[in-house]
C-alpha cells in the first residue's frame, strides 16, 4: 500500500490540495457559526511541519467540551478537529491511500489535471483561493459523473477500497489523536454502506451535492470527534472519486453495501445518545467474538433506527492500533478504558491543588485521597465548631449577618478575596458571606421564620459600613486560598448582581439600593 | 454543572432548614449530638443541592436514612423530592451490585486470559513486570481507598468513580466554603 501511495504521489497533488480545500470548505460553508475558513487553514498550513501540536490542543479542547456539555461549543471543536484532520492530511509527506484511487479515476477517465504543480502554492491557499477550487471542482464533478457507472472502474475501485476506507483514522494513526482518543474502534459498516449507497445511486453531477448535503448534517450534528471527522471524509470521497467505492471495511465484503435510508435521530438526541452509544458499543465490543458478531450487532442497530429520515450515520467511532498493538476487542475496549481514566484524571488533576506537577497515577491517586480527606476532616471539624459556638440550634440569623457584615474584613481572613478589577464596586471582605445569607433566608420565608424584615436593618448598616471595611481588607488578602477565589467572586456578582432584586422587591429599601451600587 | 456560587445558596438554604428541623426536633443536646446534627444536616443539604443526580449523593441519602430519626430530617429537607430520590436509593444499589457482580466475573475470566497471556510473554524482563504489578498494585490499593472516602463509591467502577469524586470534590469545597463563613460569623457573634 505504500508503495502505491508514493508511486501515486508525485502525479496528484494538484488532486489533492483542491479536493481537500472543498472539503474543507463544505465544512465551513455549512457550520452553523459561520467560521470563517482561513481562520483554521491558516495558521496551519504554515506550519505544517509540526501538524501534532495544534492538532493536540484541539482534542484537547474537545475533551473538555464533553464535560462542559456545552452543545454549541463541542460542535464547533468538533469541526476545528475535523479541520485540523484535513490539514494533518494535506500536510504531512505522504499522500493519503484515498489519492491512489483518485488517481486511478482520472487516468481512466483520461482527464488530466496539471500535475506538477508545487504543493506549498496550495498549502497557502486561502478561502477566496478554497471558493475558487471549489468552484473549479464542481466542473470536474460533472465531467467525471459518468465515471461510476463504469464496471471497471468500479471493479477498480474495489481493489482499493480498502485503502479508501482506511484513509482518516489509519493516517491517524501515528498521530496523538490516537492517545486521547477515548474512543473504540468499532466497525463503521453502517457509514460505508451508506458513503456506497450514496455512490451507486448518485453518479450524476449531484454527486457533489450530496457529498456537501452530506456534511452539512454532520456539520450540524453535535459529534464526538472520529465520528464526523470519517463522514466527512467520506463525502469528500464520494465528492472526488465521483461515487466510486471507496469507502470499505476490509472485513465487509462489497456485496453487503445495501442502500438503506438512513436513520436520522435529530441532533440533539444523537448528541445525547452519543457518550450511551459509545459505551453500548464497548460492551458489544467486549462481548461480540469476531468481527462478524460486531457487524451484526451494527445490522441491528440500524434496523432499529431505520424509521427516522435519512441522514448519515454518526455514531461510529475509531480507534486503531498502532503497530504492534492488540486488536481483539479485549484490548481495545481496555485500552479506550484507560484513556477515559486518564482524560478524567486530568480533570481532577486541575482541580486538586497541588496535583498539577504529580506524576503517576499513584501519586496522583494520593493527592486526591489526601484531599478529599483533608476536606471532609474541615467538614467534621467546622460542624464541631459550630456545634459548640451555638449552644442551642437555632442559628440565628440576624446577628449572624450583622456580625459578618460589621466585623468580617479585619478578623476573617479565609473569606476575603482578592481585589478584582471586575467587581470594584464591592471589594470588600465578607459581602460574598451576605449574600449567601440573604439568599439562603429568603426563600424560608414562606414557613419558616427568617423574616424579611431582619434583613432590611442590616442592608442599611451594610452600605455604609462597606466603606470603612478597606483597610482590614488589603492586609490579610494575600493568605486566600487561591482556589476560593473564583467561587467567591462568582457569590457576589450572584449575590447583588441577579438575586437581590429579585428578592428584595417586596421589601426594597433605600439601603438595598445602596447595596446595588 | 451550575455555578459553584448558585450551588452555595442552595446548599446554605437547605442547611439552615435542615438545622431549624432539627432544633424544633430536639431542644436539648450534647455537644456531640449537636455536632453530628449539624454534620448530617449539611450533608444532607449538599446531598440535596445536587438535586440527587450523582451518584454520591444518593448514597449520602440513603446512609442518612437508615437512621429511623434522621431519616424524618432527611425526608424535611429533601422535601418533594424524597420520594423520588428515596425510590431512586432503594433501586440503585441493587441494580449496581448485580452489574458489578457480573463485571467481577468478567474481570476475573479475562484476567485469567491475560495472566496466562502473560507469563508467556513477559518472562525475560523479571524487573520491568515486578515494576508493573508493584505500580498495579498501588493505584488498586489507591483506588479502593477512594472508593471507601467517596460516599457510594463502592458501587462504581473506575471511570464514574473519578467523575464522582470530580463532583464530590467541587460540593464539599462550596461545602467547607459556607459552612466555614458560618462558623467565623457565629463565633464573632458569640464573642460579642
Amino acid at each position: 500500500m505504500e508503495k502505491e501511495v508514493f508511486m501515486n504521489e508525485g502525479t496528484q497533488l494538484t488532486w489533492n490540495s483542491c479536493t481537500f480545500g472543498m472539503e474543507i470548505q463544505a465544512n465551513d460553508l455549512n457550520s452553523a457559526t459561520g467560521q470563517v475558513p482561513s481562520y483554521f487553514l491558516n495558521p496551519n498550513w504554515e506550519n505544517s511541519m509540526d501538524h501534532s501540536d495544534p492538532f493536540e490542543s484541539a482534542l484537547s479542547s474537545m475533551g473538555s467540551s464533553p464535560a462542559a456539555s456545552n452543545a454549541a461549543g463541542s460542535s464547533d471543536n468538533v469541526r476545528e478537529v475535523i479541520t485540523r484532520l484535513g490539514n494533518l492530511r494535506s500536510s504531512s509527506g505522504e499522500i493519503s491511500p484515498n489519492y491512489c484511487v483518485k488517481s486511478k479515476s482520472t487516468s481512466n477517465s483520461g482527464y488530466s489535471t496539471p500535475l506538477s504543480s508545487p504543493r506549498m502554492l496550495n498549502l497557502s491557499m486561502v478561502d477566496s483561493q478554497i471558493r475558487g477550487n471549489l468552484a473549479l471542482l464542481g466542473n470536474e464533478l460533472t465531467n467525471l459523473a459518468p465515471l461510476s457507472v463504469d464496471p471497471g472502474f468500479v471493479e477498480r475501485a474495489t481493489r482499493f477500497s480498502c485503502f479508501g476506507s482506511t484513509e482518516l483514522p489509519q493516517r491517524l494513526v501515528p498521530t496523538p489523536r490516537m492517545e486521547s482518543g477515548m474512543l473504540s474502534r468499532v466497525t463503521s459498516n453502517q457509514s460505508i454502506k451508506v458513503a456506497g449507497s450514496h455512490q451507486s445511486n448518485k453518479n450524476s453531477p449531484q454527486n457533489g451535492n450530496s457529498g456537501r448535503l452530506e456534511n452539512a448534517e454532520i456539520g450540524d450534528s453535535k459529534e464526538e470527534c472520529s465520528v464526523s471527522e470519517q463522514i466527512p471524509g467520506g463525502g469528500s470521497i464520494t465528492k472526488s472519486n465521483n461515487g466510486t467505492n471507496a469507502r470499505k471495511r476490509k472485513s465487509t465484503p462489497r456485496g453487503k453495501a445495501k442502500e438503506t435510508p438512513y436513520p436520522s435521530a435529530s441532533d440533539a438526541k444523537v448528541a445525547a445518545e452519543n457518550d450511551e452509544s459509545t459505551a453500548k458499543r464497548n460492551k458489544q465490543d467486549e462481548a461480540a467474538a469476531s468481527g462478524n458478531a460486531k457487524e451484526n450487532d451494527e445490522n441491528q442497530k440500524q434496523a432499529k433506527e431505520n424509521p427516522k429520515p435519512p441522514e448519515p450515520p454518526k455514531d461510529y467511532i475509531h480507534v486503531r492500533a498502532r503497530r504492534g498493538q492488540a486488536t481483539d476487542s479485549h484490548s481495545l475496549a481496555e485500552r479506550v478504558r484507560r484513556e477515559r481514566i486518564s482524560e478524567r484524571m486530568k480533570f481532577l488533576q486541575d482541580l486538586v491543588p497541588g496535583c498539577n506537577k504529580v506524576i503517576g497515577k499513584a501519586v496522583m491517586l494520593d493527592e486526591i485521597i489526601n484531599y478529599v480527606q483533608s476536606l471532609q476532616r474541615q467538614v467534621e471539624f467546622l460542624s464541631m465548631k459550630l456545634a459548640t459556638v451555638n449552644p442551642r440550634m437555632d442559628f440565628n440569623m440576624e446577628a449572624l449577618l450583622s456580625k459578618d457584615i460589621f466585623q468580617s474584613p479585619g478578623s476573617l481572613p479565609h473569606t476575603i478575596y482578592p481585589v478584582d478589577s471586575s467587581a470594584p464596586a464591592f471589594p470588600f471582605g465578607y459581602q460574598p458571606q451576605q449574600g449567601l445569607s440573604l439568599q439562603g433566608g429568603i426563600p424560608n420565608n414562606m414557613e419558616r421564620q427568617f423574616s424579611l424584615n431582619l434583613l432590611n436593618p442590616s442592608a442599611p448598616r451594610n452600605s455604609s459600613m462597606q466603606f470603612t471595611s478597606m483597610d482590614g481588607f488589603c492586609d490579610t488578602a494575600p493568605l486566600v486560598p487561591s482556589f476560593w477565589e473564583d467561587d467567591l467572586q462568582g457569590v457576589v456578582q450572584m449575590g447583588f448582581g441577579q438575586n437581590q432584586p429579585q428578592n428584595f422587591h417586596g421589601s426594597m429599601t433605600a439601603g438595598q439600593v445602596k447595596i446595588e451600587l | 454543572m451550575r455555578s459553584p456560587s448558585s450551588l452555595k445558596q442552595e446548599f446554605l438554604k437547605k442547611w439552615m432548614m435542615g438545622l431549624h428541623i432539627y432544633g424544633s426536633l430536639k431542644k436539648k443536646m450534647s455537644l456531640l449530638e449537636r455536632k453530628k446534627a449539624i454534620k448530617l444536616s449539611a450533608d444532607i443539604a449538599m446531598a440535596s443541592a445536587r438535586n440527587g443526580t450523582t451518584c454520591w449523593s444518593r448514597a449520602l441519602v440513603a446512609n442518612a436514612s437508615k437512621d429511623e430519626q434522621d431519616k424524618i430530617l432527611v425526608q424535611h429537607i429533601l422535601g418533594t423530592e424524597s420520594e423520588r430520590l428515596m425510590k431512586k436509593v432503594s433501586v440503585l444499589p441493587l441494580m449496581s451490585n448485580k452489574r458489578i457482580r457480573s463485571k467481577k466475573v468478567l474481570r476475573r475470566s479475562y484476567g485469567s486470559i491475560r495472566r496466562a497471556k502473560k507469563s508467556n510473554i513477559a518472562a525475560s524482563p523479571p524487573n520491568k513486570v515486578l515494576a508493573i504489578s508493584i505500580a498495579k498494585r498501588l493505584v488498586r490499593k489507591r483506588t479502593l481507598l477512594l472508593k471507601s472516602l467517596v460516599p457510594g463509591g463502592e458501587f462504581m467502577d473506575e471511570i464514574a468513580l473519578i467523575e464522582e469524586t470530580l463532583d464530590y470534590i467541587l460540593s464539599l469545597r462550596a461545602q467547607v466554603d459556607v459552612m466555614r463563613s458560618l462558623a467565623n460569623a457565629s463565633e464573632l457573634n458569640n464573642k460579642n
